[in-house]
């Protein structure tokens, strides 16, 4: 099966995922006005093709529109939820540049993403075990250091019933 | 058991028993034509009691979810605000704001010193070719008036129908020599005799 577009490796969730651009949850739209031709969108042009997935992937209620050959110079908005409007002129830089300068005035510092990482890991308990949904471990017999499944390792004797029955009856 | 206003159960009694095997159509069994099926008897103090505690149960428990959802309610929107709206970020987003008009301010600095630049690059073009096209020019009309003046030298020379007759003795008095010898090595020899 042939791989789609010109660069497939967009497309896959592990260079998704490592996307670092996270907005601030007043970041409501982005819009990102830029050429298809000349050497000064250049920048924005990459940007566009390569970092706006990861961006999408990481935000996905922000919306993103593209406004292609309507301005002679390339710049990027943003809109706020209290209705302010951050303009970010890109003329003449390299997508790594604008990635950089994005998310540093508007995204989300590390240290908020790690502190959220925690706050979201205190909601559940990792030994505890149950649905595959809310849970990692399905039954006791996954956890280590307890007795394994007896569908796979046969239980001993003393543990079972028929053999505790059976000692009970000749006794 | 009857309808007592306000105690009556919303029952009455039924000369038909409920749906089973039989569609609503069927004649009923022969045991059961007679039958009259009625509510269970009520009493009305034990009722009236009863449905006072309901009432009350309910009422507790309804306000105590209320009481409980709105502590959630509250509890997320200070929860929001205090990670959106403290002082501290809005002073970090106005520091940030700033930071970026800054770089905005300085793009537009190197954006107008470009556009400068290439301004007086094209000037400067322009100038070069103005100045060689009037560099052409000049060359062009140098050669013109050499040839002009070369002509005008050759004319002094041109034998008109005056001179015409001096000239034609001249060339008769004054025979020229155009034979010469050449040999392998380019050595022109021009000491003919003219025969």
């Amino acid at each position: 099966m042939p791989m789609k577009g010109r660069f497939p490796v967009r497309r896959t969730l592990q260079y998704l995922s490592q996307g670092d651009v996270v907005f601030k949850s007043s970041v409501k739209v982005m819009t990102v006005n830029y050429n298809t031709a000349g050497e000064l969108s250049e920048g924005a042009r990459k940007f566009v093709f390569f970092n706006i997935p990861q961006i999408q992937y990481k935000n996905p209620w922000v919306q993103i529109m593209l406004f292609r050959n309507m301005t002679p110079s390339p710049f990027l908005r943003f809109y706020l939820d209290n209705g302010e409007q951050v303009l970010v002129d890109v003329e003449d830089k390299t997508n790594k540049e604008i990635t950089e300068h994005v998310k540093k005035i508007l995204g989300k510092s590390k240290e908020t993403l790690e502190k959220e990482e925690r706050e979201r890991k205190k909601l559940s308990h990792p030994a505890t075990f149950g649905p595959k949904k809310y849970h990692l471990r399905e039954c006791m017999c996954e956890i280590e250091g307890q007795v394994p499944c007896p569908a796979f390792v046969p239980l001993p004797k003393e543990m079972r019933g028929k053999y505790k029955a059976a000692l009970k009856n000749e006794a | 058991p009857g309808p007592f206003p306000g105690l009556c159960p919303g029952w009455s009694p039924r000369a038909v028993p409920a749906r089973g095997r039989k569609a609503r159509q069927d004649p009923i069994a022969k045991s059961k034509a007679v039958r009259v099926k009625l509510p269970p008897p009520v009493d009305p103090e034990e009722l009236l009691v009863v449905r006072e505690r309901y009432r009350q149960h309910r009422l507790v428990l309804s306000a105590l979810r209320a009481e409980f959802r709105a502590e959630m309610l509250q509890r997320k929107r200070e929860e929001r605000l205090a990670a959106e709206g403290s002082v501290e970020q809005l002073e970090e987003h106005r520091r940030l704001m700033a930071w970026n008009n800054e770089e905005n301010a300085r793009q537009q600095a190197r954006r107008e010193e470009r556009l400068r630049k290439e301004e007086e690059e094209q000037k400067r073009k322009k100038l070069e070719i103005s100045e060689k096209q009037a560099r052409k020019m000049e060359a062009f009309l140098e050669e013109k008036e050499k040839e002009v003046l070369q002509l005008q030298e050759e004319a002094k020379n041109f034998i008109t129908p005056e001179n015409l007759e001096a000239r034609i003795e001249e060339c008769l008095d004054n025979p020229r020599n155009y034979n010469f010898a050449i040999d392998k090595d380019g050595r022109i020899v021009k000491r003919t005799v003219l025969s």
